[in-house]
């Protein structure tokens, strides 16, 4: 079996100081009009598990592209042993950079062995030898305590095991230099115990590995040290047995951190029923057991780190996903069979994550998309009114402030926030009372996002209900009138009013 | 060594234990011992109700109509797996029967140049089509599509719908006879389908069509050339319907602009009955020789039954759709649902 391994040169060495393995000094990396990375530097020794936090925006992917070879750095050098990285992917490849990312590439179809392998299948007398595979894929299994069987067609693999093969893939390339971007976070918390041992055997045979990700009581339980950006820039790389979280969130956020002006607080009166009841809710692998009420005129903000199941909180509330377990009660009837139809019914509306691919019908109009809700509204008899679809449309327009140029245009033009307004004016114009809104600021500009925060607060003031999910925690105390934050699968603490802030909400989320 | 607990993945069934193990991932191999059953109960049952069904002859008819599918059905198995498809086989054979009885004949370029020339063109017109879908990405559907409606025109114009006599040979004997006593098109069949086993699971060419097919970005992402892999996936089945032309052209002694009407049907539902799914990534030639066989022995039985033979064809339908309906419950219930 041919395996590539990663360029040498002899590390050139001063009397008695080792080489560190990866070193990083003062790279720099701008896009227009971004400075996405300034005078950034580290080391990381072979053998060393090292974390790399950071809020969203605060380098790390443009490190980690630095890192691979996928962006060359304006300025400052990138060092594999000693040999300076400075060229592409290839050449990184060859210097012994792999990188393993969140989003899977693996062929669902083929067996584990054959995608460790894939591109590069080992051929012996001109044949693809199967057998060959099929051993060195076990062989590399058991070599980090992994159970996977080497035919199993990887696409019924669980989804850890699917993420393990993904970064045996790249451990089979013998890398120098492992990155991990966010590997666990879109497992349960049980299945993270198998990949942190396989992470811990990797480490263990000398590379070094660069784990990126939120989960501080991951990350303690695999790195020695850390390194934490902010804005661009390294703040600086810390022993995690020596620091707490609320240090290390601070590093993340900076001293210089003002807290955005807050609105009034809004009154909320939780001694009437609520208008959603949550209870015992769970939604295996990632929601064990959530609990929760919604008032009428009420902002609940749900946080938690990414993979910690908001998403899959509300879809199982607005009965696209099935719970294993749970009530749901609306304005205190208990509702015995959660289903899409019946919650809709009952009021209830999801605007989805992902609006591009689960909210608009991008050639379809403005108007239209929104009264796709409710045709019956804008229909005479069977046939839908083109004249009703207007009228509706027009009055939601100007009702949410949505700039279009007319009722007709395709959605697909408008920008991220008008599309936004629009999916929630979809559940307006169904007349929902229980809005649940999945990253509505996502894709949206700095403008259109107070916007958005003006017509939930008035959507509230008329007396619905709001379920904010949102991983921006600087809007959360923009927003929410309370918040709960998630984290283990259960709801591990709650902040109402003044409690709401940024630190606050994140050392709940990330805390270990 | 840890052992990891894998614990059931939600919103799908799946078999525990080693028969678990064994079964859960290779869903397609549970196809195929059905399809080898229901083939077993096809001839049990038409061996009692059909008269001549078990005579040599009937069985070598069988063989030689199952030819007519089979050659092409490896080469479209692999553009189906690929998440492609291609409609073209029926008019491709028709006209390259043409080419090859006017080529051998009328443009004296006698039996052997006849078939080279036709070879060559089949592998040419494949790989415009191919080119077209790779480069310029023009759904596959539709450059087969353009194939079908120009090569049946062509077949249909150069002989003015006429069928074009082949002149004697001996190659056009050996070639639309047998030998050794099994029809040459069967042994054709055969020796194709050993090639094309190969190819599929011991071939980079092969496992990258499984990649594409499977996952294309990762294809892409793993270095495998997608713009060469579907250039010659279609070159493939062109020179596949070529040699089927001229087999067909040899049997019948003559090329025609309306031979192997309806073929491109049978061909995609033999693969697709064979338990290779429509959207790609999964499939394989021992499935495709069974779907053959099945479509095969089940439109020589209608016949025998002597079923009015508009009616077979509303028989026909109902078995495929009933065939890939059991495929994908048996597929669904072998995979589990990745959570995302």
């Amino acid at each position: 079996m041919a395996s590539r391994k990663p360029e040498t040169r002899k590390p050139e060495t001063r009397s008695g100081m080792s080489t560190p393995l990866v070193r990083v000094s003062d790279v720099t990396k701008h896009y227009p009009g971004v400075r996405a990375l300034t005078g950034a530097s580290l080391e990381i020794e072979a053998g060393e598990v090292r974390a790399l936090l950071g809020r969203n925006g605060a380098g790390k992917s443009t490190l980690i592209k630095v890192l691979s070879g996928v962006e060359r750095a304006d300025a400052g050098t990138v060092e594999i042993a000693g040999v300076p990285l400075d060229g592409g992917v290839r050449h990184a490849n060859r210097l012994g950079v792999q990188t393993v990312h969140q989003e899977l590439s693996l062929v669902p179809g083929m067996t584990a062995a054959e995608n460790l392998f894939l591109g590069a299948w080992p051929r012996t007398a001109g044949r693809v030898d199967h057998p060959a595979m099929r051993r060195a894929a076990r062989e590399i299994f058991d070599r980090l305590g992994l159970d996977i069987a080497p035919d199993a067609q990887v696409g019924t693999l669980p989804l850890a095991e699917q993420q393990l093969v993904e970064i045996c893939r790249a451990v089979r390339r013998e890398p120098r230099l492992l990155i991990l971007d966010e590997p666990t976070s879109a497992l349960a918390a049980a299945e993270v115990d198998t990949v942190l041992e396989a992470v811990r055997r990797i480490a263990e045979s000398g590379v070094a590995v660069l784990y990126v990700s939120h989960r501080l009581d991951e990350i303690r339980r695999i790195a020695r040290t850390a390194t934490v950006m902010r804005d661009g820039q390294v703040v600086g790389t810390v022993d995690l047995a020596t620091t707490s979280t609320e240090d290390a969130v601070a590093m993340m956020l900076g001293s210089t951190y003002e807290k955005a002006v807050r609105p009034q607080a809004r009154v909320v009166d939780r001694a009437t029923t609520p208008l959603l009841s949550v209870s015992g809710l769970s939604v295996p692998p990632k929601i064990v057991d959530v609990s929760f009420d919604l008032y009428p005129g009420e902002i609940l903000g749900l946080a938690g780190l990414m993979g910690s199941g908001r998403t899959e909180v509300l879809r199982a509330i607005a009965g696209f996903e099935p719970a294993a377990a749970g009530t749901v009660r609306v304005e205190g009837e208990d509702v015995p069979r959660v289903t899409a139809a019946g919650m809709k019914r009952r009021g209830v509306g999801l605007t989805p994550e992902d609006r591009k691919s689960e909210a608009i019908i991008p050639l379809l109009g403005v108007g239209e998309n929104m009264v796709m809700s409710d045709f019956r509204a804008v229909s005479s008899g069977t046939s839908v009114v083109p004249a009703r679809v207007d009228r509706a449309a027009r009055a939601l327009i100007e009702r949410l402030s949505i700039a279009t140029a007319s009722a007709r245009t395709p959605i697909g033009v408008l920008s991220g926030g008008n599309q936004q307004k629009a999916v929630i004016g979809r559940w307006l114009h169904a007349g929902s009372r229980i809005l649940l809104l999945d990253e509505p600021t996502r894709g949206v500009d700095v403008e259109a996002k107070e916007g958005i925060y003006r017509l939930v607060r008035e959507l509230a003031d008329k007396g619905a209900g709001v379920l904010f999910v949102s991983s921006e925690l600087e809007e959360l105390p923009l927003v929410c009138d309370r918040v709960i934050a998630l984290r283990g699968g259960t709801v591990a603490a709650e902040f109402t009013g003044d409690e709401v802030t940024v630190d606050a909400v994140l050392s709940a989320a990330m805390a270990a | 060594m840890t052992t990891t607990r894998t614990a059931p993945p939600p919103g799908g069934t799946r078999m525990t234990g080693v028969a678990g193990r064994l079964l859960n991932g290779r869903s397609h191999q549970l196809n195929e011992i059905g399809l080898l059953v229901a083939v077993v109960v096809l001839y049990v049952a038409l061996a009692s109700s059909a008269a001549g069904f078990l005579t040599v002859h009937n069985q070598l008819g069988i063989l030689r109509d199952a030819a007519t599918v089979g050659i092409a059905a490896w080469g479209v198995t692999l553009v189906i797996i690929a998440g492609e498809i291609d409609i073209s086989i029926g008019p491709a054979t028709a006209f390259a029967s043409v080419l090859v009885a006017k080529g051998a004949s009328e443009w004296g370029l006698g039996a052997v140049g006849a078939i080279a020339v036709t070879l060559l063109l089949g592998v040419l017109w494949g790989a415009v089509a191919g080119w077209l879908r790779a480069v310029f990405d023009v759904p596959s559907f539709i450059t087969t599509l353009g194939l079908w409606s120009v090569l049946g025109g062509l077949g249909l114009y150069l002989t003015d719908a006429l069928p074009v006599t082949l002149p004697d040979s001996a190659v056009f004997d050996v070639l639309g006879g047998d030998i050794a006593g099994i029809p040459t098109s069967a042994i054709v069949m055969l020796v194709l389908f050993v090639v094309f086993a190969y190819i599929a699971r011991y071939t980079a060419y092969g496992r990258s069509i499984y990649t594409i097919g499977g996952n294309a970005a990762a294809a892409r992402l793993a270095g495998i050339n997608l713009t060469r892999i579907r250039i010659l996936l279609f070159a493939t089945t062109g020179l596949l319907s070529a040699v089927t032309g001229i087999l067909l052209a040899s049997r019948l002694g003559s090329g025609s602009g309306s031979a192997a009407s309806g073929l491109e049907f049978d061909v995609i539902a033999a693969v697709v009955i064979g338990g290779t799914a429509l959207a790609g990534g999964r499939g394989g030639m021992l499935g495709t020789l069974l779907g053959v066989v099945f479509i095969t022995v089940i439109g020589n039985g209608l016949v025998l039954l002597g079923v009015d033979s508009f009616l077979q064809n509303v028989v026909r339908g109902v078995i495929i759709v009933g065939a890939v309906l059991v495929n994908v419950v048996v597929a669904r219930r072998g995979r589990a649902v990745a959570t995302t």
